[in-house]
């Protein structure tokens, strides 16, 4: 093992340049990659968040009976919590929402119908319970925010998905990296390998040391990446907390940190399988 | 030994076959000259023996296996019968000569152990044990041959294949290089000698296999020079 890492250390100061350009270039993608996850997540809470908040209301004809309708829409599989606010409390609830414009008393009748205010267990079944409710008896109307919310959700969507196509790219961006690298490194001694493949030396034994190499970059780089990126963050989210305090920001300090560790057994990964995958393939040529 | 039946190689948009239908069957503990001009097929033959090519027709034998099937390790392991030594020698230039020879007991995962007496007895045998620390930039071309030598019997293969070893040696180096050759044979070990050095033919008399032009035109057992 030791004459393996020896031969690692000779491969990479023989092959400085490469290797250099590989670190950097390892460094700058984990980073990308790092602060695409971080992004990533960031939205998956607002997304969430927003998920949360997907109400549906179904406004109650006079003559319905309000608690045989909520114990229907409670039994819904799609429904998580179901509750029924009365036309009164609706009143009351729209003074305080818009106070000095509906002053308590100023109404002869309360125009306001009871409605069933549900949240569900999953807020893409929206328009399938909207459905379920229109057809239900006492039913007059129902209101969920349709366009807004599915706009909304698809738009998160599409970010996020967005977000793993970058992530995806940035990854083959560093295996290609880490392919040439070693291709370099092993055409540059051409020589010794053919000599060791003339004396009988075993593929395991001449891919060893590049695999060692391809695995080193990739530590070095992640641990670059993760001493950078984690400072950063928090300086950046301090900063966004004081301009922006209702943005729900990914605060916590282990989530980041079990984050980046991570992305250092990704870019070990990344690192040792693409230095195999090369070394493989030189010698296979070679035969 | 070694047994090729009828084995052509070509290679592809060469006009003309390296080898052409060889047939020949060389024994074991046997020396034995492959002679020719360039371009005549001996590397090709030797290229055959160590699985660096495959017979486009025919097969190739070693100890009674055809090497056709070999792939991966099992070239690996086949190579390890071999001894192999070239005209450039092929010598590590970073490596000193007692690393370079102790680099064929490493590869095939012989213990660190043992390499201090293998590699200084076939030092010894090829007369250079007080170089053993030099780099081969510091030794002569013939040195360098010895430690080529030196390196291809250090894993005591029972063959040993040698393709213009003393291609870029004065006569009286070459001699001792042919000597230390003979007496690895002596002690047993199959010699397959590439050369179109005539005076090495002449003078160490051994059997002769004459290519031309990629075909097999004389097998002479008791050698002598003759293209």
């Amino acid at each position: 093992m030791m004459y393996q890492i020896r031969q690692m250390w000779l491969a990479l100061r023989g092959n400085f340049t490469a290797a250099l350009a590989t670190l950097t270039t390892m460094t700058l993608t984990l980073a990308l990659l790092g602060a695409v996850s971080l992004l990533t997540l960031n939205l998956e809470r607002t997304l969430s968040g927003l998920e949360k908040e997907v109400e549906v209301s179904a406004f109650l004809l006079e003559s319905a009976n309000d608690a045989t309708l909520l114990k229907t829409v409670q039994a819904l599989p799609q429904v998580a919590s179901a509750r029924i606010v009365t036309k009164g409390k609706a009143l009351e609830q729209l003074g305080q929402d818009l106070p000095g414009i509906l002053e308590p008393g100023s109404l002869e009748e309360n125009p306001l119908p009871d409605s069933l205010r549900l949240t569900l267990k999953n807020p893409r079944d929206v328009q399938v319970v909207a459905a379920q409710l229109k057809a239900l008896v006492g039913v007059e109307s129902v209101e969920y925010g349709e366009g807004y919310v599915d706009q909304a959700l698809s738009t998160l969507e599409s970010v996020r998905f967005l977000g793993y196509g970058l992530v995806l790219l940035l990854l083959l961006n560093s295996l290609f990296n880490i392919l040439s690298t070693v291709r370099v490194g092993m055409f540059a001694r051409r020589v010794e390998i053919e000599v060791m493949r003339l004396l009988g030396a075993r593929r395991g034994f001449i891919r060893a040391p590049y695999v060692l190499e391809g695995i080193v970059l990739g530590l070095l780089s992640s641990l670059i990446t993760a001493a950078l990126l984690y400072p950063a963050y928090f300086a950046l989210t301090g900063q966004l907390r004081t301009l922006l305090p209702s943005l729900p920001l990914l605060e916590d300090r282990r989530v980041v940190l079990e984050l980046l560790v991570g992305l250092v057994g990704l870019g070990v990964l990344v690192g040792g399988l693409g230095s195999w995958f090369a070394a493989n393939r030189y010698l296979r040529e070679l035969e | 030994m070694i047994q090729l039946r009828h084995v052509t190689l070509e290679y592809p948009g060469a006009a003309q076959a390296a080898l052409d239908d060889i047939n020949l069957h060389i024994l074991k503990g046997e020396f034995v000259y492959l002679i020719g001009h360039s371009g005549a097929g001996k590397s090709s033959l030797m290229n055959l023996i160590l699985k660096r090519e495959t017979p486009s027709r025919g097969e190739v034998y070693l100890s009674g296996e055809s090497l056709r099937k070999y792939r991966g390790g099992r070239v690996a392991l086949h190579r390890r019968r071999i001894g192999m030594v070239f005209q450039d020698n092929l010598l590590l230039q970073n490596l000193s000569v007692f690393d370079n020879v102790a680099f064929a007991l490493r590869v095939i995962g012989v213990p660190q152990r043992e390499w201090a007496a293998r590699v200084l007895s076939v030092l010894a045998q090829v007369g250079l044990e007080s170089r053993q620390s030099a780099l081969p930039r510091q030794l002569s071309l013939g040195e360098q041959q010895r430690v080529a030598l030196a390196r291809a019997v250090v894993s005591d293969p029972p063959l040993l294949l040698l393709d213009e070893p003393t291609g870029n040696l004065d006569p009286d180096t070459s001699g001792e290089i042919i000597r230390l050759v003979q007496s690895t044979n002596l002690r047993g070990t199959t010699v397959v000698f590439a050369t179109h050095a005539r005076e090495v033919v002449e003078q160490f008399r051994h059997r002769t296999l004459t290519l031309r032009r990629g075909k097999l035109v004389r097998d002479d057992p008791f050698g002598g020079y003759a293209l």
